[in-house]
């Protein structure tokens, strides 16, 4: 062993220490680190382009949804592109550039990302995936002056203006999504036992807080049985065991692990529990999900949404599914039927950008995030009838309307009551 | 070749050299972009953490794969003790202590355990820690996580923030490995080496098998706090991804690739740990996990002792070129440094991790 | 009482998941006295090749069929061509190279075939029967049958044939093997192509349930490895029944240990390990092996 060292050791120094002199090749300290608004030029727009990065898992056990976040937005802006770009509000014709960063899913990676975006000269973070890794940097994102907006987080902290002056969420906080089941059984007036599955961190919480809340008043429906299980787990039939011994006539399942939903649909009837389903939006596609797990064999599926299924036969000619699976294979280099509704979704973040970016006066984010607290009532492409963008209100993501839809065996329709 | 390892030896200019490192380090953040500096950083942090693990693996031979948990409990108490106002002095300290005591407890019963076992002791520390960490949300923050800022650049210093955090970590990580260089080749750093070699021997040389794994095990679980502490420093915000088991497979990776039973080694693998993520997004982000397995591959393939061995082996290389009478031949697979009883050892390393050992103390 | 007996089976289901991934890191061990963190990835890929071979409009069995010979070969390979280069050196080295092949393979699979979870076909209905008052589904009945078969097979072949025998002694001692002429190098190959075969029958018994990821086995990798260290490194009976133990106990604890709850439940088997090894050091159906000085 000491042998082994002794030359290792100097020469190790003399290694690391010619990392540094590399890296002191490189361009002397201008300042650059810091600020980024006022009224002059952002970093990240020029005359002809604006540059926007995304962090997000493009490897690990989230990266199916985490592709689809670039995925979506690289499908909207190549095609904007396409046509020749975005007219933006200081009369410039600009370009729409999407650069992606894996995360992995670690908070760690994603404020590298985010320092590393800072150097790149991006002018935005958009799109990106998880609580957790967008938390990590939100903070520096603040305090540098960079917007971080249209995350794909339910955590409201992201809408909260005070606390989060440069951030804007874009899907429904959790909460809302528990809700409006919350409210639709509340007033079904019927009597009614509901059980209740989470997913054991902020996503599960927020489903269960944001439905309890709006039974709270409500004399016909109790929660007989409320359980957790870990995103990791490969199997959660001993909760749904559990639940069936309560005999609830509802279930809700706050659960965003596609095999686990599917596995839980088939487990539960194979045990003889029937329930009427709550699904989240993410984990409630009727081909990838419902179809598979013999969804039928239930008095009714129960999801919320605001984005059109792709997949659901109801819209396989609307005119802006074809036009989005279109450039989802041309731009996005998604070539399949997208099995999470991330691809959607980041596909509306792609609209919204562009509606700010049109009324945005100066090319810098302070006019940025001005024009895109500002939009109201925008109908993105996809969007269900009867929800619509809405940046104006504070505490809020961009989509903060849902509507209850509840499956037919092919696909949806909005469910204007319970049963 | 040589004359350059015969200056090198020389005290003087080793000391010199080292003044000149020692300057470079201190200068270079003044004048280095942010990135830069927020990578070094980062680099720092993870060295440190590799250093401990380099101390009960490389050193002593002990699989550790949950050193993660460590991170992430100092990183936690850091964060705990950040936002409870405490004296920052004592927050490193309890980022230290805190992990230290634990690692103490769970090497006091795993060290009983031979090869796998402990492995697999080891591995039940991230897998519970993370559910765990949520669980106890009064002091973690949950799922989602805790912030603590307390490493921007305080106003009479007039630096930014990465360059603060620089000397932070620089500090730490300075500390850190001169401890550990003089653990290594102290009394303790024999024991360590004999008990990695042959458990067997080592009773016999008077030296208790079980209080040397005791020891390396505690003091790796100490350098996972400190770079908890490192963490929060440089990231200011964690939660139980933190300590997500992936990440500590990652740690033995950058530690076998550094250079395992290797000072430098752990900074080498600390670099890696931070740069390769970098790099395979440069590449292509959607094909980090295809070129991080290619390019961990490919390195070790070449140099099956690490990147620590670079040296070592263009050396060798270029011996070879100026003595052709040698004779060729494939190169020896084992160490490039032949000495027969490692051999032997590495061997009976190997029967000890197929099978256990019932040897106690 | 119905509750019980149903959280049991359903842990017998979901121990025979782990026990799969299970034998086939056992046998590798057994073959090569290596641990092989690549062999839930690689059986992955198995089920990604059966996969496409049912896409190409080829019967599931025979699709099967053909993926677990193709396992074969890409398991003699990475044997020969990447392995062997590690042998006899530093075992951590070898374990942290499969370590970067799960990275590599999980990614081929990844830009290959996507992230999204694909709907594998089941050899097996999604019916299912009532034992005991139990409803248990014939898939899973299945697997585990198909599981016990192979390990029984195994343990034949390690115990009771001379390849088994050849592939022991390699792993156990490649030098003395080699003296005493066997040929180590062909061995070592047809033991990671077994185990990559075996994989690949694992693979395509738990897709159905947990369709088709890249990262489908993780979770289960970390289960196996407890299960494996648990039952015992060289017996496949004992790493059956040590995963099916986990199953079971982790259901039960999760449910009637308030303590536990389903979020710790994870951690009953690490304590199970931890008791037992410091009793059984050998694990519970292991050998003894005696070291030498």
């Amino acid at each position: 062993m000491k042998i082994r060292n002794k030359p290792g050791g100097v020469l190790g120094i003399v290694a690391a220490a010619s990392i540094v002199a590399l890296s002191l090749s490189g361009c002397v300290r201008d300042g650059a680190g810091q600020g980024g608004g006022g009224s002059s030029t952002s970093p990240g727009i020029t005359d002809t382009s604006i540059t926007l990065g995304v962090t997000t898992p493009l490897s690990g056990p989230t990266a199916g949804p985490g592709t689809c976040t670039v995925a979506g937005l690289a499908a909207y802006f190549g095609a904007v592109n396409a046509a020749g770009g975005v007219q933006f509000g200081d009369g410039k014709k600009r370009t729409v550039d999407v650069k992606s960063y894996d995360d992995a899913y670690d908070p760690q990676k994603s404020l590298s990302n985010f320092q590393q975006m800072v150097a790149d000269n991006v002018f935005a973070v958009t799109s990106g995936l998880g609580t957790p890794t967008n938390r990590a940097f939100r903070d520096a994102a603040i305090s540098q002056e960079v917007p971080q907006v249209l995350v794909m987080t339910g955590d409201p902290l992201f809408s909260d203006r005070e606390e989060s002056p440069w951030q804007l969420g874009f899907v429904p906080i959790y909460q809302n999504e528990g809700a409006a089941f919350g409210k639709l059984l509340a007033e079904s007036g019927a009597q009614h036992k509901v059980a209740i599955l989470s997913q054991n961190d902020d996503y599960g919480k927020g489903y269960v807080s944001g439905f309890k809340e709006a039974i709270g008043g409500a004399a016909n429906v109790s929660v007989v049985g409320e359980l957790t299980y870990e995103a990791t787990d490969t199997s959660v039939d001993a909760q749904l065991t559990q639940l069936a011994a309560s005999g609830a006539d509802v279930f809700f399942n706050a659960m965003s692990i596609t095999p686990l939903v599917i596995s839980s649909l088939q487990k539960a009837q194979q045990i003889g529990w029937k329930p009427s389903w709550f699904l989240p939006s993410n984990t409630s596609s009727p081909t990838a999900i419902l179809q598979p797990g013999g969804a039928t064999a239930y008095p009714g599926i129960y999801s919320v949404s605001f984005s059109k299924a792709p997949q659901s036969p109801a819209f396989a000619k609307d005119a802006d599914v074809v036009k989005f699976l279109a450039d989802l294979k041309q731009y996005g280099n998604y070539p399949d039927m997208p099995a999470f509704p991330h691809c959607m979704w980041s596909y509306m973040v792609g609209a919204t950008l562009e509606e700010a970016f049109k009324k945005m006066t100066e090319p810098n984010r302070d006019s940025f995030m001005t024009a895109l607290r500002d939009i109201k009532g925008l109908q993105a492409p996809l969007m269900l009838e009867g929800t619509a963008v809405d940046t104006t209100t504070d505490g809020q993501p961009a989509v903060s309307s849902v509507l209850v839809q509840k499956y037919d065996g092919r696909g949806y329709t909005t469910a204007e009551k319970f049963g | 070749m040589r004359t350059i390892s015969a200056v090198l030896a020389n005290r003087s200019v080793r000391a010199s050299l080292i003044a000149v490192v020692a300057i470079a380090l201190i200068v270079a953040p003044l004048i280095l972009p942010a990135f830069t500096n927020q990578t070094l950083v980062r680099i720092g942090v993870y060295a440190v953490a590799i250093l401990g693990l380099n101390i009960v693996m490389g050193y002593t031979g002990q699989v550790n794969l949950g050193q993660i948990f460590f991170v992430g409990l100092g990183a936690y108490v850091a964060a705990y003790g950040v936002n409870h106002d405490w004296n920052i002095l004592l927050v490193f300290v309890a980022a230290c202590v805190i992990p230290g005591i634990v690692g103490l407890f769970v090497a006091l019963a795993a060290a009983r355990l031979g090869g796998l076992a402990i492995a697999m002791v080891t591995i039940a520390l991230p897998i519970v820690g993370v559910p765990l960490a949520k669980r106890l949300d009064e002091f973690t923050g949950g799922s989602q996580g805790t912030s603590a800022r307390f490493t921007d650049a305080p106003d009479w210093s007039g630096l930014y923030n990465d360059q603060w955090q620089f000397y932070i970590v620089l500090l730490v990580t300075a500390a850190a490995f001169l401890l550990a260089r003089n653990l290594v080749r102290g009394r303790y750093g024999r024991s360590f080496g004999v008990v990695r070699e042959n458990e067997a021997v080592a009773a016999s040389m008077g030296i208790s098998p079980y209080r040397t794994k005791v020891l390396a095990f505690t003091v790796a679980s100490i350098f996972g706090g400190a770079s908890g502490f490192l963490y929060l420093a440089a990231v200011q915000y964690t939660s139980p991804e933190t300590l997500s088991f992936g990440h500590s497979i990652s740690l033995v990776a950058a530690m076998v690739i550094g250079g395992a039973g290797s000072i430098t080694g752990a900074l080498i693998g600390g670099a890696y740990y931070v740069f390769v993520p970098q790099l395979t997004n440069a590449i292509d982000p959607n094909l980090t996990a295809i070129s991080q397995g290619a390019i961990l591959l490919a390195v070790l393939f070449l140099l099956p002792q690490g990147l620590v061995s670079l040296p070592r082996v263009i050396r060798r290389l270029a011996r070879r070129r100026t003595a052709p009478s040698t004779p060729s031949g494939k190169p020896p697979q084992n160490s490039p440094v032949h000495h027969p009883t490692t051999e032997a050892a590495v061997r009976e390393g190997l029967e000890t991790q197929r099978g256990k050992i019932d040897h106690e103390d | 009482m119905g509750t019980f007996i149903q959280l049991v089976v359903d842990g017998l289901a979901t121990g025979s998941i782990y026990a799969a991934l299970a034998l086939a890191i056992v046998l590798v061990n057994q073959a090569t006295g290596l641990i092989n963190f690549a062999q839930g990835g690689m059986a992955v890929l198995s089920a990604y090749i059966a996969y496409a071979f049912t896409r190409l409009g080829l019967p599931l069995i025979l699709a099967i069929l053909i993926a677990v010979v193709v396992s074969f070969l890409i398991g003699a390979v990475i044997e020969r061509f990447l392995i062997r280069r590690f042998e006899g050196g530093d075992p951590d080295t070898a374990v942290v190279v499969t370590i970067g092949l799960l990275a590599l393979v999980t990614g081929i699979c990844a830009v290959r075939w996507g992230y999204n979870n694909l709907a594998f076909p089941s050899l097996f209905p999604l019916t299912s029967v009532e034992i005991l008052g139990a409803v248990v589904s014939v898939r899973s009945l299945a697997t585990t049958v198909t599981i016990v078969a192979i390990m029984v097979a195994l343990q034949v072949l390690f115990l009771r044939t001379k390849l088994g025998l050849a592939l022991r002694a390699v792993a156990d001692n490649p030098s003395s093997a080699a003296l005493s002429g066997l040929p180590v190098g062909r061995l070592l190959m047809v033991g990671w192509g077994f185990a990559a075969s075996l994989g690949a029958i694992a693979g395509v018994l738990v897709a159905p349930q947990l369709t088709l990821t890249p990262g489908m086995l993780d979770t289960a990798l970390v289960y196996a490895l407890a299960a494996v260290i648990l039952g015992g490194l060289s017996s496949p009976i004992g790493c059956v029944v040590a995963a099916s133990a986990i199953g079971v106990l982790e259901n039960l604890a999760a449910v009637y240990v308030p303590l536990v709850g389903h979020d710790l439940k994870i951690a009953v088997p690490f304590v199970l390990i931890f008791v037992i090894l410091v009793i059984r050091p050998q694990g519970l159906f292991g050998r003894k092996v005696v070291v030498r000085v």
